[in-house]
């Protein structure tokens, strides 16, 4: 076994980053560290399935982050279907960490509707809910 | 295509050689300051026996909590990297490789970045 990475050493004095190891199921928070999701799954430039990858072929890129409900199908198999994922776009994110940080706010993303509707429909309904406590 | 399809795909030399339990990318240095640099693949972490993750004990020689790093580094034994310039094709739960494909060792190079510092 070889001890280094010969094929391409430039990417040695990078950043390299194990997807499963330090983004799924981490954290997400926006540009005003306020929690957005968690990271189900990422989404990979495409590739032909089961096609042969001609030599030379420019590597896949992370396209996007997934939220969703992916709780039962890692239980019991599967996967949900694409329109049950909400997409938050790789170029949003602006540090891996601990926890993923993005560069925008939550509320121009799908993946928060849920919490926002709750606020605007419900919580905002309630007496007082719309203004800071005094 | 999706993670989770590549994770635990069965990986075929000429005869099976193990599991994909983790994907690795590089990222580029940052090009346009309001972008996010890139992320390429940049190989595949293939386990011989197991398709649990490594949970990072393959990319440096940790050695604790002993417990742990005892239970990895057997189910992980002769775990290797695959380049991406050695993948012939992707399916649906495997992974295909060129004849004659390099084992490199998964451990990172001493001079990789950490995570920890802003893009």
């Amino acid at each position: 076994m070889s001890p280094t990475y010969p094929p391409d050493r430039e990417a040695a004095g990078r950043r390299l980053l194990d997807a499963h190891l330090h983004l799924l199921d981490r954290q997400v928070l926006d540009t005003d560290s306020v929690p957005v999701t968690a990271v189900s799954d990422l989404e990979i430039s495409d590739l032909d399935s089961g096609e042969e990858i001609p030599r030379g072929t420019a590597p896949p890129r992370i396209e996007a982050l997934l939220s969703g409900p992916v709780f039962a199908t890692r239980a019991f198999g599967g996967r949900p279907p694409a329109s049950r994922l909400h997409r938050i776009a790789w170029s949003d994110v602006s540090s891996v960490d601990v926890v993923l940080r993005l560069r925008v706010r939550s509320d121009s993303l799908e993946a928060s509707w849920g919490e926002r509707w709750v606020r605007d429909r419900i919580i905002g309904r309630i007496p007082g809910a719309r203004h800071d406590p005094e | 295509m999706i993670l989770s399809e590549l994770l635990t795909a069965e990986v075929r030399g000429d005869a099976p050689v193990g599991f994909v339990v983790d994907v690795r990318f590089v990222v580029d240095a940052p090009g346009e300051p309001d972008r996010a640099p890139e992320a390429r693949l940049y190989g595949l972490i293939v386990s011989p026996h197991a398709k649990f993750s490594p949970m990072g004990f393959e990319r440096k020689d940790l050695a604790s909590p002993w417990p742990i790093a005892q239970i990895q580094g057997w189910l992980h034994r002769g775990s290797f990297l695959v380049h991406w310039e050695d993948v012939a094709a992707i399916g649906r739960g495997w992974v295909r490789l060129r004849p004659g494909f390099t084992r490199y060792d998964a451990r990172l190079p001493e001079e990789a970045r950490t995570l920890d510092e802003d893009w």
